[in-house]
């Protein structure tokens, strides 16, 4: 029974950080009808950036709040120069394109950075608390991975509801052609759109690193992780992609606690076969069927 | 007439084919060193596989970020049966391999014919990132993390004692290829190329004309599977070691860009890509050596330059170099007056029988 | 004043607008008719800047639009009303209507535009909260006009409002349009088959076929006229 608490935990903690990178696709997903493999490359490069500010001897906020500012920077700027000549051509050109920034992303990291495996700070403990003399199977920095992406979600739903901005954002996704034609400037929502995405990813790879380490291809996994999360959340709702993602991070964690850790990867990918063997769009799509 | 003209095609690309296998024999024999037999070994089993990625991506429509699983898979049943009966004969491994990663093929198609774009995408992603976690967990038949030995085919003894293994191995590769190739190229040629054409270009006409889709997109990772099993028995060979750090998601990845850079679509092209994708890092490498880089820059160049070089693709030329390159060659064939399709075969039309 | 000179449009090399002149005086009504595959829509479509023209130029004013993006001829005050409504049915009925002027600085005058708007179509008010998926067929007119007005437009396109509503239900919306045109001086280029309902409430009507106009005359002597109306408009 501990030890389904501790899976438990486990699962809900790492589905979080996949929730995160879900969410990101799913965002840009919804706007430009694109997969961005290369999320994953690009939170893995915006947290070296991190790491060289944290040693350079910046507190570790500072290189929190620079990683997801680059965030910002990185998926805005692919967008706006690689992306949008793309966007109205054959779906696998954007695929080729978004695995052509993949590989240089990580081409291009240890080059800067060096290419030997990392280790990453917590901002707080990864200890577990202890209550007297027991140990709960929580540690601070997992309620922190928890709380940061929960409050990340909360702030996106914010904006996306509850301003003009979002309301643009919005109708620049569900529909671009009479977006326009009401006079909103669909290019820039769309940048500001990868930008924002690229942001959660951001996150996302600061919450993964002191876990997984930092090493070029150190968000592989968790990119695909949180792309299966997506897909069996049907890829247009994000309440799907996180349940989705939280599901797959759970069911992770089971495998590799019961079976045995090599096997996490290919339970997800037997999930993720079942679910589509079932629903071929995902347990949270409308029905609509899409031909991309 | 259609009969009689498909004979003729047949026919020329058979003495085609003929024709590029003495080429290749005299080459391999007395033009290359060992150490480019080597690396033309590579080339060719790398070119077997994207021809297969091709037929599937390229033709079919069908988006597969996992081929280097399935290649996998191939290694791993030379590997493994080797490892029982270390005596059977190559062409059994070959053919044991092609059949294995041809049913994992029918099973990964037939799961996922019911799938569209990303979620295909995702779904080969995801077997791309398991599969290799699996000889980890199962060690005790797979070798772990080590991985299996596997020897080198010893060339026969009439050849010589002298004769270099690497010339043998680059001989039986080279014929490999230029079998597949022979296949492939009918194939795409045939009313069944036509069929996996149609479904990729509008799926819904081609089962308003009777199609089945799903059946034809089945048919066509099986056959895709088949040449990466064929392609991943004789990478057992050629690597001496099957272990899975040889099959991580850059070696799919790397076949993807083999496929773009020739030229998505086309068989010529997956031949071009394969070359660019081996020769890249042995030309980079002696040139960043020469400059004295690091170790991780020189490592990662030929990586940027497949970024960059796919990036760049995709902005300049949409349908890839070669896809460049036909659709040139296409405009002076018109301009020339002869109606023939460009872009889909090899120099084929340079054959004597035409 | 919404002045439409020579302009000419093809898709690849099928000519779809041939050398089309035509103005729309302000607080007028000029009602664009033709069959399927006319132009029509073609027509709007590029005015609004979604198809660039081979050649010609649309005035607004003093503006040029043509070369212009579709938002930036938007905030030049077009106002477009889609073919099928154009309404974002994954968006509420208030949400819609705040797009047709996010663009604008003014967000006192917003808000008072969309109460404006509410006012003009009353059956919106109660359903501001629902989701425009959940609307009628009348409903969604209502909402594509109404969100067209929110950004105050000079001239508004209007692309067969009449497709899909009863007949009582269109009479109603057209008479709220005709207020509008002289209330707000607007220049309006309405598109559409149903001649009859269009001539009831144009200035001014041009029929325009195979891309060409065909005939332009007043609204009124080409309703008037048997011979006519048999000829170009069938009924």
């Amino acid at each position: 029974m501990r030890l389904f608490v501790i899976y438990t935990v486990d699962g809900i903690t790492n589905g979080m950080v996949y929730a995160a990178v879900a969410l990101a696709l799913v965002m840009i997903w919804r706007a430009t009808r694109i997969i961005n493999y290369a999320q994953g490359a690009m939170a893995m490069f915006t947290t070296y950036i991190a790491l060289v500010v944290i040693r350079h001897g910046a507190p570790y906020w500072l290189g929190f709040l620079v990683a997801l500012a680059t965030g910002l920077v990185l998926g805005a700027v692919t967008e706006r120069l690689l992306v949008r000549p793309v966007e109205s051509r054959p779906p696998l050109n954007a695929v080729i394109l978004s695995l052509g920034v993949l590989i240089l992303l990580e081409a291009v990291a240890p080059m800067l950075f060096g290419g030997q495996t990392q280790s990453f700070p917590v901002p707080v403990s990864n200890i577990d608390f202890v209550v007297g003399t027991t140990s709960l199977p929580v540690s601070p920095f997992a309620v922190f991975t928890v709380g940061a992406v929960l409050i990340a979600m909360l702030l996106l739903f914010l904006v996306f509801q509850r301003t003009t901005l979002g309301l643009r954002m919005r109708a620049a996704a569900f529909n671009p052609e009479i977006a326009r034609i009401l006079g909103i400037r669909v290019g820039r929502m769309l940048t500001l759109g990868w930008g924002l995405a690229a942001l959660l990813g951001a996150l996302a790879g600061m919450l993964a690193a002191p876990a997984v380490y930092l090493y070029p291809s150190n968000m592989d996994e968790v990119l695909v992780f949180g792309f299966t999360g997506a897909i069996i959340g049907g890829l247009e709702s994000p309440v799907g992609a996180v349940t989705g993602a939280v599901g797959v991070g759970l069911a992770l964690s089971y495998v590799s606690g019961y079976i045995g850790a090599d096997l996490a990867p290919l339970g997800g990918f037997v999930i993720l076969i079942l679910v589509l063997m079932l629903r071929p769009q995902g347990l949270f799509s409308f029905g609509r069927q899409r031909q991309v | 007439m259609n009969s009689l003209l498909r004979r003729f095609t047949f026919v020329r690309h058979g003495l085609f084919f003929l024709g590029l296998a003495v080429v290749l024999l005299i080459l391999t024999s007395f033009v290359f060193d060992s150490y480019t037999n080597y690396n033309v070994t590579e080339v060719a089993i790398f070119a077997i596989s994207a021809a297969g990625l091709t037929v599937l991506t390229g033709i079919n429509g069908q988006v597969s970020l996992g081929h280097g699983a399935l290649m996998m898979i191939g290694a791993y049943t030379t590997s493994v049966l080797l490892t029982w009966h270390p005596d059977l004969p190559l062409v059994l491994m070959l053919i044991a391999s092609i059949v294995s990663t041809g049913i994992a093929g029918a099973i990964v198609g037939i799961a996922g014919a019911r799938l569209r774009g990303p979620y295909l995408a995702g779904a080969t992603l995801a077997l791309a990132v398991a599969l290799p976690q699996v000889p980890s967990h199962f060690a005790s038949v797979f070798g772990g993390n080590q991985g299996l030995s596997v020897s080198p085919p010893t060339p026969p003894a009439f050849l010589g004692t002298s004769f270099a293994p690497e010339q043998w191995l680059a001989w039986i590769t080279l014929a490999a290829a230029v079998i597949t190739f022979f296949v492939l190229a009918n194939l795409v040629r045939s009313a069944t190329g036509r069929r996996f054409r149609m479904v990729r270009d509008n799926e819904v006409a081609a089962r308003l004309s009777g199609i089945d889709v799903a059946r034809t997109q089945v048919l066509a990772f099986v056959v895709s599977a088949a040449c990466a099993g064929l392609a991943g028995s004789l990478f057992a060979y050629w690597v001496t070691v099957t272990s899975p750090s040889g099959f991580t998601l850059n070696l799919s990845l790397s076949l993807l860009t083999a496929i773009v850079i020739g030229g998505l679509g086309s068989l010529s092209g997956a031949v071009l890509g394969s070359f660019i994708v081996v020769y890249l890092p042995v030309w980079t490498g002696g040139f960043a050596s020469s400059l004295n880089l690091s170790s991780n820059i020189a490592n990662n160049v030929p990586l940027a330059i497949y970024g960059v070089v796919l990036i760049v693709a995709i902005l300049v030329f949409p349908r890839g170099v070669a896809g460049g390159v036909a659709s040139i060659v296409h405009g002076v064939r018109r301009a020339a007056g002869s109606n023939r399709r460009a872009g889909v075969l090899p120099a084929a039309p340079q054959a004597p029988a035409q | 004043m919404l002045e439409i000179s020579d302009l000419t449009v093809a898709y690849g090399g099928v000519i779809a607008l041939d050398q089309v002149s035509l103005s729309v005086p302000e607080g007028s009504i000029t009602a664009v008719l033709g069959a399927n595959g006319a132009g029509k829509s073609t027509l709007v479509r590029t005015i609004s800047g979604l198809v660039k023209p081979r050649r010609g130029s649309v005035m607004l004013g003093d503006e040029q639009l043509v070369g212009r993006s579709p938002e930036a001829i938007a905030r030049l005050g077009v106002g477009h009303v889609p073919e099928g409504h154009g309404i974002i049915s994954e968006l509420t009925v208030d949400e819609n209507l705040r797009l047709g002027g996010l663009w604008r600085r003014d967000r006192a005058d917003q808000r008072v535009a969309i109460e404006e708007a509410y006012e003009l179509f009353p059956p919106l008010r109660v359903r501001r909260s629902v989701h425009a998926s959940n609307l009628s067929g009348g409903e969604r007119q209502m909402l594509s006009i109404g969100r067209a007005m929110v950004a105050r437009p000079t001239a508004l396109l209007l692309d067969e409002p009449s497709l899909g509503l009863a007949g009582g239900l269109l009479a109603q919306i057209m008479q709220r349009l005709v207020v509008l045109v002289t209330e707000r001086n607007l220049s309006v280029l309405l598109i559409e088959q149903n001649a009859r309902s269009a001539l009831s409430v144009a200035d001014q009507a041009v029929v325009l076929s195979l891309g060409k106009i065909e005939l332009r005359d007043s609204a009124e002597r080409l309703a008037g006229d048997d011979a006519l109306r048999h000829a170009y408009l069938g009924f």
